[in-house]
């Protein structure tokens, strides 16, 4: 049996199986009961649980500041006693971000646990749950919910909200998978 | 008599300017607990492709060279539109910078514009900031837009392989 495989085809298969260990990572989430954290895998992993008061980022740096920390418009940070402002990047759910999860509780302290993710210099935030001090957990994958709301699809489209969004339909459309249009698409994917 | 009228009135006086003072130290810290740590950006020209933080800082889906460009083009449309921050991700130097506005668009979640720019090489102007170890950029004005130019699908294929059609 040959087992062999070229640079590239290695790198392909190792891509491969990034890609079906995050969407792995994705279903054993929805799976997770509220208040727990389940390893995602990802570069420089540290599972935390910490508190904060819940800021908009633009507010905070530039004193630009919107009602309610945007409701949803801006990237929120929570900001700690003894980490500083830490940037919430994502929540629970494929392809979305955590200002859908957090923008509700603007200027309150809320208990935040998930993962910290690091490399080329950065680290921040992968919340997976969210509460007041204190109060019950809630899962952060509020987006779907969010997201069905604004399109009018159902709860079944919402978890494959990305493959059902309008605006990334048209971009596609227009500028192809690649970015390069629709005959470099026709030919590459042929 | 007349040192006294003028001691009195330097007293209401000095009472005046202090309360003035005080009412806008007051106003002062007011605004600066809603506003938080304003401060001064620098002002910066540069140059760097538009990209998914996520996915490149985590490296989920591969090692940071493999999830930019073309190869991960539909994932940064996907996931800008799903309000994970957008970067610009400095040509000469490799810095991440967060995108906080964008040619006078405040709006960093799912920003159209970013959406739309998702993969480009850009030049802009703009201020730059740092909180607590990240690099964030409030973008003025796009200077000049190359375009796509990272085809790494030549090298690494689609990622991720639900991004084929």
């Amino acid at each position: 049996m040959n087992i062999k495989c070229s640079t590239r085809n290695c790198f392909k298969k190792g891509m491969l199986t990034g890609s079906l260990l995050a969407v792995l990572a994705f279903l054993a989430g929805c799976a997770t009961p509220a208040g727990e954290v389940e390893s995602w895998g990802v570069s420089g992993q540290q599972e935390s649980a910490f508190t904060g008061k819940v800021v908009d980022v633009m507010c905070e740096l530039t004193g630009n500041c919107a009602a309610n920390c945007g409701e949803g418009s801006r990237q929120l940070a929570l900001l700690t006693p003894d980490q500083g402002t830490v940037l919430m990047a994502k929540n629970v759910t494929l392809y979305s971000g955590a200002a859908e999860e957090l923008w509700a509780f603007c200027g309150q302290d809320v208990e935040v646990n998930g993962l910290f993710t690091e490399n080329k210099n950065v680290r921040f935030f992968q919340v997976q749950n969210v509460r007041i001090p204190g109060g019950q957990w809630k899962r952060a994958n509020q987006f779907h919910q969010a997201w069905a709301a604004r399109s009018g699809e159902s709860g079944s489209k919402a978890q494959r909200w990305y493959r059902n969004d309008e605006r990334v339909d048209e971009i596609l459309k227009r500028d192809g998978r690649l970015g390069l249009g629709a005959a470099a698409d026709a030919e590459y994917f042929k | 008599m007349t040192i006294k009228v003028t001691k009195l009135a330097d007293h209401r006086s000095l009472f005046r300017r202090s309360l003035f003072a005080f009412i806008m130290m007051s106003m002062s810290l007011m605004m600066g607990a809603n506003a938080g740590h304003a401060a001064e950006g620098k002002q910066v020209t540069l140059t760097g492709e538009v990209m998914d933080t996520w996915c490149y800082v985590s490296q989920i889906m591969g090692p940071s060279e493999a999830v930019v460009g073309t190869t991960h083009h539909v994932c940064a449309v996907w996931c800008a539109a799903g309000g994970i921050p957008v970067g610009l991700v400095d040509k000469s130097d490799g810095k991440i910078y967060m995108i906080l506005s964008f040619a006078g668009d405040d709006t960093s979640v799912a920003n159209q514009k970013l959406l739309d720019l998702q993969s480009h090489e850009l030049t802009v102007s703009g201020s730059t900031f740092e909180l607590d170890g990240i690099n964030y950029i409030s973008v003025d004005e796009v200077v000049e837009d190359n375009g796509i130019v990272n085809l790494t699908h030549e090298t690494f294929g689609i990622l991720p392989p639900e991004a084929r059609p």
